[in-house]
């Protein structure tokens, strides 16, 4: 069962990289150009020497090898635009990335659950109401808009938060502060979307029969909820995280262009607008590899917890 | 005091009855909006006024940059979210009941490779591989709609799946296989129908994230320059000072229409989805 599910893995992600492999030479243009990049102007002879280095002028099944060759030594090509190997500079965003998706994913999947469950626990009362109001107003937002009402209102008009960066003067103090409104966004858009499926989750599963039987046997309405209905409920938000992850991921991506943070969203945006491909194609590929681990390491943490999936096995 | 209890539910009951209407009817005042662009529109969207304009009497949301009105840009712009959307929720609605009736419904082979095929997809970061995509291609509005199309019928196919497996097995279907009806025209005439209901709220949040994604990947400059959609105004606004500027009326209308849209879509698919689970009650 799960080595079936990791050689699913296996497969998708030999097909996305092969698709990777295959749009920059599928495209319309120049496939010298669609490997290099828009702006990058070279004499005759350079660009002859060039084209013999990227290997465009051997056969694609010996590009093809190349290219799977390079990936597993980490080489993701080279940007002519910035003068650096993609691996590098995209080593050097990731990390600011992973401070702004980390904490916000967990705590996401943490607030959203446990809301949720109490907002289908307890559906009927105000309180839940406004609270699933407002949840399903941020689930309805583009992230991205939603940044720009918080750092407007917040960083602009109230002056609480920095405008723009990851830190300023580098201490943990600085970069909490700098850090906390963009987490929060991610926090609040990561935690709606667990909040809606927890809370439908819930009231589906309050009509089983093992509830009533639950209540029969005398346990107090919360009882039945942390006991027994929660476990049923959550178990499922598990798979749910690791696939909403790739989606949630992009989201910081917009987010980091709101708040000119310097991750890998602005590497991004800034390789959009001078057209570097190798740039782009190399965040594809990592932000590939990044969705098919946290389905995998999903899965296993599944097998961990639920125990008819481990005697599955 | 029973009376009073009566009176106090049914009014409820009411209130209920009412707030299931707003969904439905902010849909239909922007799908008329949209359609009627030509006439309630107060000017042409492209036609020049003095820019950075304050919201007046002459322009109700004022004016951008370009001096363009605002409150006829949402109008017209409201087409082409609202095309891209719908365009794409129909083709990927299509292709994830197609894909979720034939696995279905013919088990065994077919749906061992079609849910394969729907797996690996499912571990596609899509607007990643849409931004990389349009990268290349000249911007369109058209080839967002088509990839998000191809690239979104996942989630139905599973759901689609899941249903046929249960409506297959039921005593109309094997009625009508043994009265000697074709495989497809018992998917066609008995099992769709039967998966209507589970199609349609889906059908309503794809409209509603392929909208949310027009307005992203739009918000990166990856859309036709030559149309104008919300997340088009977002981006413009942001890259061209107008955030900065804090020039409000500016990016704030074309963020609130998406938010307010979309709103009204999961309120609808809300009230869909819920109909199947309301009967039973535990307390």
């Amino acid at each position: 069962m799960l080595w079936g599910k990791t050689a699913r893995y296996a497969i998708a992600f030999f097909l996305i990289i092969s698709l990777n492999f295959a749009i920059p030479r599928a495209m319309p243009g120049d496939t010298l150009t669609n490997l290099m990049g828009e702006d990058v102007h070279l004499s005759e002879d350079a660009m002859l020497e060039l084209k013999a280095k990227v290997g465009v002028d051997q056969p694609i099944h010996i590009q093809f090898l190349n290219y799977w060759r390079d990936l597993f030594h980490l080489d993701l090509g080279y940007s002519y635009h910035l003068h650096a190997p993609v691996s590098s500079l995209i080593r050097e965003r990731i990390k600011w990335t992973m401070l702004l998706v980390a904490p916000s994913i967990i705590m996401g999947a943490f607030v959203g659950t446990l809301l949720g469950a109490l907002a289908g626990w307890r559906r009927k009362e105000a309180k839940s109401r406004l609270q699933t109001t407002g949840f399903l107003l941020i689930y309805c937002t583009p992230p991205y808009f939603l940044s720009m009402l918080a750092l407007y209102f917040l960083g602009f008009e109230l002056g609480w938060f920095p405008l723009k960066g990851f830190y300023q003067s580098g201490t943990i103090g600085d970069i909490a502060h700098h850090l906390f409104l963009p987490v929060l966004i991610m926090t609040l858009f990561s935690a709606s979307r667990n909040y809606m499926i927890m809370r439908g989750s819930v009231i589906q599963e309050r009509q089983m029969l093992y509830a009533s039987y639950a209540r029969a046997k005398g346990l107090s309405s919360d009882q039945i909820l942390f006991r027994h209905i929660f476990k049923n409920a959550a178990l499922p938000i598990i798979t749910l995280v690791a696939l909403d992850f790739g989606f949630i991921f992009s989201g910081a991506l917009f987010i980091e262009i709101v708040f000119s943070m310097h991750g890998m969203g602005n590497l991004i945006y800034d390789s959009l607008l001078c057209r570097d491909y190798p740039v782009l194609q190399g965040t594809f590929a990592v932000i590939t590899i990044m969705v098919i681990l946290a389905n995998l390491l999903a899965d296993w943490t599944y097998g961990l917890v639920d125990p008819r999936v481990r005697w599955q096995r | 005091m029973a009376e009073v209890i009566r009176a106090l539910r049914s009014a409820e009951e009411k209130i209920r009855a009412r707030w299931s209407l707003l969904g439905p009817l902010i849909f239909s005042s922007f799908i008329l909006a949209a359609l009627l662009a030509d006439l309630i529109s107060p000017y042409d969207p492209w036609k020049r006024f003095n820019p950075y304009q304050m919201p007046g009497w002459e322009h109700l949301l004022g004016t951008n940059d370009m001096g363009h009105d605002i409150l006829s840009e949402l109008i017209f712009g409201s087409r082409v979210s609202l095309a891209v959307g719908f365009s794409a929720a129909i083709l990927s609605a299509t292709l994830g009941t197609a894909v979720g009736l034939f696995a279905g419904y013919f088990r065994g082979m077919a749906d061992e490779v079609l849910m394969g095929i729907t797996d690996i997809f499912l571990m596609i970061p899509q607007i990643p591989l849409i931004i990389v995509l349009a990268a290349f291609l000249r911007p369109s509005f058209w080839l967002m709609a088509l990839l998000m199309g191809l690239l979104w019928w996942t989630a139905l196919a599973r759901i689609v799946r899941s249903r046929t497996l249960q409506v297959r097995e039921m005593g109309f279907v094997a009625g009508a296989k043994a009265i000697g009806f074709s495989d497809n025209h018992v998917i066609f005439s008995d099992v769709l129908p039967n998966t209507l209901y589970v199609i349609a709220p889906k059908f309503m949040l794809t409209v509603a994230s392929a909208m949310i994604a027009e307005a992203s990947i739009s918000f990166l400059g990856l859309s036709d320059p030559s149309m104008k959609s919300w997340g088009t105004m977002i981006s413009y606004a942001f890259s061209r000072g107008g955030f900065i500027n804090g020039m409000w009326w500016w990016y704030l209308p074309p963020g609130l229409c998406i938010t307010v849209f979309v709103l009204s879509l999961v309120m609808m698919a809300g009230i869909l989805e819920e109909r199947d689970i309301e009967p039973v009650k535990v307390d």
